[in-house]
C-alpha cells in the first residue's frame, strides 16, 4: 500500500517562489530550482508547483522554471497555473513534469480533463478543487474572481472532474491557506467518503500535531506550503515525527 | 554505457534520461527506428495512456525496431506503460493490440484485485522480490520503497513476475523474462532506490 506522502506545494510568480495567506498577500520565498534541490534532499515524497499569475494574465505557464526544478529533483512533480489545452499540457510534461494539475481551467473547460486523460492516462491528472469554508457544506471557489465558482457545489464538481477523467484530486482549504490554524479535516472527511482516487489535502497546517491530527483523522497525503518556508521545520523533521508516531512514511 | 530512450511521442523522457545519466550512462533519445538498430541497451518509458502509446510506436516504426531488437538479444528495459506494452493486450480507453513479448493483459488495477485500494495507485509502496529480481533490485530498506504511479496493472504468467506489490491484493511491480526487464513503479522518480535499479539493468548480463 502507498505509505502516507508530505508534498511540498510551491507557489511561482515572476520567477520566483512566493507564499500568500488566503491566496492573497504574497511574499518572497526564495528560488525555485535550489528550493526544490533542498525539498528533494530531505525526502519529500513529491513536488506541487503552480504558476499562480499564469491564469490571471491569461499566459501559458513558466516552462524554463519547471525544467529547472524537474533537473534537480527525482521525485514526481506535478505542475499546474493556465494549462488550458492538451498542447500546453504536452510542453509542460516535455519540460519534465509527471502530472498537470487544473483548477479553473478545468471549470471554464470540463473537457480539458478528459482530452488530458486520453492523452497522457487519469494518473496524470490532478484535478485542483478550491473550497471556501466560509459555512459548514463549503463552496467551491474561483480565485480570479474571488467569488463562489458556478453552484459552489464542490462535491458534485469533484465527483464530476473522476468522471470526466481526473485520477487525483488537490482539496484545498481556501480560508486555511497560510492561517497556520489546523487542516480541514471535516472537508477532507466528506471528500474521502465521496470519491476513490488519492486526495491530497492543502492549507492551514502550521505545526506538527496538525500534521499528525490530519493523518490520525485519514489524511494521508498533505501538501504544505507556508509550514514549510517560514519556519524552522524541515522534511526530515517532519517526516521523522510523523513516522515515530506510528505512521506510515517511507524510510 | 549507451542507453537508449525511444520517444514516442507522449511521456516524460527528460526525467528518464536525466535518471540514467545519474547513474552513470549516457543516455540518447531515439525518435527514429534506425536509432534503435546499434544500440547497446533500451529503455521503453512510459507514462501516457495505453490506445496514443501504442499507435504511435506502430506508426513510427518503432514497434517493428523493437522487435527485430529483441530478437537480436538487446537487453530492453520497460517502465510503467512501457511494461504494460510488452504484454498481449491493454484495456485503457478501448482494447489494444500489445507487442506481445510477455504473456497476459494489462487492465484496471479495480477489475483485478479484491480489497477497497484508492485507484490510481499513486505514491511509495514496498515491493516484495523473486529470486528473478536479484541483481536487478537492490536489497535495502530505501531500495524497496518506490514511486508508483498508475491505473491499470498487468496480469501475466507467475513465472516472469520478479516483483510484486500490496494494492488491495499482489499486483505485479516489476518483470524479467529472456532479455526483457520491466517495472510498473518509476524509477527515474524513485531517488536512490530507482538509481540502483537502473544500474541494476546497466550492468544486466541476461
Amino acid at each position: 500500500m502507498p505509505q502516507n506522502r508530505i508534498i511540498p506545494s510551491l507557489l511561482l510568480r515572476g520567477g520566483r517562489l512566493v507564499k500568500g495567506e488566503g491566496f492573497r498577500d504574497h511574499r518572497d520565498a526564495g528560488a525555485p530550482p535550489s528550493t526544490a534541490r533542498a525539498h528533494n534532499a530531505q525526502g519529500a515524497d513529491e513536488l506541487v508547483v503552480l504558476d499562480i499569475d499564469a491564469n490571471r494574465e491569461a499566459r501559458a505557464p513558466d516552462l524554463e522554471i519547471f525544467r529547472a526544478i524537474a533537473s534537480e529533483i527525482q521525485i514526481p512533480l506535478t505542475v499546474g497555473g493556465g494549462v488550458r489545452d492538451v498542447a500546453t499540457a504536452r510542453q509542460a510534461m516535455d519540460a519534465g513534469a509527471d502530472k498537470i494539475m487544473v483548477t479553473t481551467t478545468a471549470l471554464d473547460r470540463p473537457e480539458l480533463i478528459t482530452e488530458l486523460a486520453e492523452l497522457f492516462g487519469r494518473q496524470a491528472v490532478v484535478l485542483g478543487v478550491d473550497v471556501l469554508l466560509n459555512d459548514d457544506a463549503g463552496t467551491l471557489f474561483d480565485h480570479r474572481t474571488g467569488k463562489t465558482a458556478g453552484t459552489g457545489d464542490w462535491l458534485g464538481w469533484m465527483r464530476d472532474g473522476i468522471r470526466r477523467g481526473a485520477g487525483e484530486i488537490r482539496l484545498m482549504a481556501v480560508d486555511r491557506e497560510g492561517a497556520r490554524s489546523g487542516l480541514a479535516l471535516d472537508l477532507h472527511a466528506r471528500a474521502r467518503t465521496s470519491v476513490n482516487v488519492p486526495i491530497i489535502l492543502e492549507g492551514g497546517a502550521g505545526t506538527l500535531d496538525h500534521l499528525t491530527q490530519a493523518m490520525a483523522a485519514g489524511a494521508d497525503s498533505l501538501a504544505l506550503g507556508t509550514m514549510l518556508v517560514f519556519s524552522d521545520n524541515n522534511l526530515v523533521k517532519l517526516k521523522r515525527v510523523l513516522a515515530q508516531a506510528g505512521h506510515p512514511m517511507r524510510p | 554505457m549507451n542507453v537508449t530512450i525511444v520517444d514516442y511521442g507522449a511521456g516524460n523522457l527528460r526525467s528518464v534520461a536525466n535518471a540514467f545519466y545519474l547513474a552513470g550512462a549516457d543516455p540518447v533519445l531515439a525518435s527514429n527506428p534506425d536509432e534503435v538498430a546499434g544500440s547497446e541497451r533500451i529503455v521503453l518509458p512510459g507514462v501516457g495512456a495505453a490506445g496514443p502509446a501504442m499507435l504511435a510506436l506502430r506508426q513510427s516504426g518503432m514497434a517493428e525496431a523493437l522487435n527485430i531488437a529483441r530478437m537480436r538479444g538487446t537487453p530492453i528495459m520497460g517502465i510503467c506503460l512501457g511494461m504494460q506494452m510488452m504484454a498481449e493486450r491493454l484495456e485503457e480507453y478501448g482494447s489494444h493490440t500489445g507487442l506481445g513479448w510477455i504473456p497476459g493483459h494489462a487492465g484496471p488495477i479495480e477489475d483485478n484485485t479484491n480489497l477497497p485500494c484508492r485507484v490510481p495507485h499513486t505514491g511509495w509502496s514496498e515491493i516484495s522480490t523473486t529470486p528473478a529480481a536479484d541483481g536487478l533490485i537492490g536489497r535495502g530498506a530505501r531500495d524497496r520503497f518506490v514511486y508508483f504511479c498508475h491505473s491499470n496493472c498487468l496480469i501475466t504468467d507467475e513465472e516472469v513476475v520478479a516483483a510484486t506489490v500490496e494494492c488491495g491484493g499482489p499486483i505485479v511491480a516489476a518483470i524479467c523474462h529472456e532479455t526483457l526487464f520491466a517495472v510498473q513503479f518509476h524509477p527515474e522518480k524513485s531517488q536512490l532506490g530507482g538509481e540502483r535499479v537502473l544500474q541494476g539493468f546497466l550492468d544486466w548480463k541476461p
